[in-house]
């Protein structure tokens, strides 16, 4: 049993919210265990699922996950760190283009384009984190919102990457590698993500969140921990845009840097529960399967519903469905009155 | 240089239309803080409710105009006291959030009931133009002109020299003191919001004579009102017209020289290196 000092290093997470939840016990250890048994079974069980459902589930399956990579990746800048960012559409882009310029112009192996992507989208957030992670709040949302509007306008001009028409990816028909490189990619980005709940470096980043002079004085590189948060942000949010543009074989500037994208994203983890685990990767199944169902019920909702549940849960459950289940003792009718009363005017 | 010219003035005009649009942001921005990222989806309404008007009733799009003023007036009204009310004190990224929703809910509510089809107002006289020293210019895009303008320093005038305008003011700068002086200030954020989406609708019923309007121009016209309203600053309503100004030549320019393509890059970049070297705005100070 550690002391106290080694479990504030252990559990970093827990300590920075220990001013919202004070129960929090030794039997905390033990529910940590249960919970990884049965992400380990929910893993295996969802690996071997092309062999016990129908495609159009498979198919399903490599959009959810996807996503869920998006919301996890977009859970490193926007939960961990608190830098709400609206523009990972971006790397998702570059990833693409990165796979598709790579097997389209120069007849190069997809991995290798995996990688050309990868770190097209890496550079591209160091050297863009340097200049916009200075802006707090509300201008670093707006500037990234704008550098997604103008990556649109300005990959529709270059030559290589097929300027507005887009590029034909060579075709693949095995969905099920696509499902267990996405399944892959998903754990990846979990597993990283579990790291920064535990680490020092993690730790950094939601000091960062809660008070970034803080954090600053008391010895955390700022500048350096942001830029870092966004590079490993935009490395998972480029390589799930590199998986989806072979899988799907036909990409075009305004179909992968889909400005839309981000609310998607950003909204899986909202509604899950910014800064947790595993809350994105929750949210993109809930949301996702919900809005699956209604798009072939009823299509015209189905657009809105995102939007939607946007409000909804930024009234209702601010803090997502993590924060709700934390308290599953108190009657949720009183947790949602609560969280109206405390933010309303 | 007679191009250049021409290009100029084509700028000049479309910045004059720029300033009314982020006007209604720069208010609600200074007054509740809260960005409006739906302001560009309350823009799009606009111009749809004075295209219907337009086309229903066969009304003038021009005096059309104070019928969409009220009918956005109403939205925003109601969109503050049900929705954004209920989170105003919350963390900021969660109002930016809220705001974020209600613009997807607004675009898809308009792709629904207006289709996603391209639409322009275009009344009988919308082709005619005069020329000045060899200048072409379009009748339409002087009278949206004027309006923003002249609506936009009424609107200056408006907060300085009314009663429920120093109430705006005194809620923006203090809102403790300003509650002490009997300002409430749930009605005076309901009707800032109301005044703001009004001002949004009337831009885009303008906005709608010079340009062809869809259901999805809102997130651009959010961004480039956002742009405006950091260039401005928020301390006086006037800096949206220099910030207007600044963008629409910018623009145009690089429509001149770069292509029309490069026309949002421009505009953006601008967003982005006024917001890189100079945060504050480049006239005032912002909060």
């Amino acid at each position: 049993m550690p002391g106290k000092e080694g479990l504030t290093l252990f559990f970093p997470e827990k300590m920075a919210e220990r001013v919202l939840t004070p129960v929090e016990t030794r039997a905390g250890s033990a529910k940590r265990t249960i919970v990884f048994v049965i992400v380990l079974i929910v893993v295996a069980a969802l690996a071997a699922l092309p062999w016990y459902g129908n495609s159009v589930l498979v198919q399903f399956g490599i959009s959810v996950l996807l996503l869920a990579t998006l919301a996890q990746g977009w859970n490193i800048i926007g939960g961990y760190t608190g830098y709400a960012s609206f523009g990972n559409s971006v790397f998702y882009g570059l990833g693409a283009y990165g796979v598709a310029i790579a097997m389209v112009q120069f007849k190069l192996p997809f991995w290798i384009g995996m990688i050309a992507g990868l770190v097209l989208a890496v550079v591209f957030a160091a050297a863009l984190g340097a200049a916009v992670l200075r802006l707090r709040g509300h201008y670093f949302a707006i500037a990234t919102l704008a550098l997604a509007f103008i990556m649109t306008a300005i990959v529709s001009n270059v030559e290589i990457a097929g300027s507005n028409i887009g590029l034909v990816l060579p075709l693949l028909k095995s969905d099920v590698l696509f499902y267990e490189l996405a399944l892959g990619l998903l754990v990846l980005a979990t597993m990283t993500v579990w790291w920064l709940a535990n680490s020092r470096f993690g730790l950094g980043l939601i000091s960062i969140r809660e008070n970034e002079e803080g954090a600053a004085v008391m010895g955390v590189n700022t500048t350096l921990y942001k830029t870092l948060a966004f590079m490993l942000s935009a490395a998972f949010t480029g390589l799930a845009g590199g998986i989806y543009a072979y899988y799907i074989t036909f990409i075009d500037p305004v179909g992968v840097f889909d400005v839309g994208l981000n609310v998607k994203m950003i909204i899986m983890a909202v509604f899950g529960g910014p800064g947790t685990v595993l809350g994105p990767v929750v949210g993109a199944l809930i949301l996702s399967t919900i809005s699956e169902v209604l798009a072939t019920k009823v299509t015209s909702i189905a657009s809105m519903f995102f939007g939607i549940v946007i409000v909804i849960a930024v009234v209702f459950m601010p803090r997502g469905i993590a924060d709700v289940l934390r308290r599953a003792g108190r009657s949720p009718l009183r947790y949602f009155v609560d969280n109206v009363r405390t933010h309303r005017l | 240089m007679e191009l250049l010219a021409q290009v100029l003035v084509g700028g000049v005009l479309l910045g004059g239309l720029y300033a009314l649009m982020a006007l209604g942001l720069a208010l609600v921005w200074g007054v509740l803080n809260i960005v409006n990222l739906s302001h560009g989806a309350l823009i799009m309404l606009g111009a749809y409710a004075t295209y219907y008007l337009f086309t229903g009733t066969g009304l003038d799009p021009f005096a059309a105009l104070p019928i969409t003023a009220i009918v956005l007036f109403v939205i925003g009204w109601l969109i503050q006291r049900g929705i954004l009310n209920l989170v105003i004190r919350g963390p900021m990224f969660n109002t930016l959030l809220i705001t974020f929703g209600i613009e997807v809910i607004l675009t898809y509510l308009a792709q629904l009931l207006f289709s996603a089809d391209f639409r322009a107002i275009n009344p009988p006289y919308a082709g005619n133009n005069f020329r000045v020293l060899g200048i072409t210019i379009p009748l339409m895009q002087v009278l949206a002109f004027a309006i923003a303008i002249g609506l936009t320093v009424a609107m200056w005038l408006f907060l300085l020299h009314t009663r429920v305008g120093r109430g705006i003011r005194a809620a923006s700068q203090n809102l403790v003191a300003a509650r002490l002086y009997g300002v409430n200030p749930r009605s005076i954020y309901a009707l800032t919001f109301g005044i703001g989406s009004a001002l949004a609708g009337v831009a885009g019923g303008l906005y709608g004579t010079v340009s062809q309007i869809n259901p999805y121009i809102g997130g651009p016209l959010t961004a480039k009102s956002f742009a405006i309203a950091i260039i401005g600053g928020l301390e006086n309503p006037l800096g949206v017209i220099v910030g207007g100004l600044v963008l629409g030549i910018v623009e145009s320019l690089t429509a001149l020289y770069a292509g029309s393509t490069y026309r949002d890059v421009a505009s953006f970049g601008v967003l982005i290196l006024v917001l890189i070297l100079r945060p504050t705005g480049l006239l005032g100070r912002t909060t």
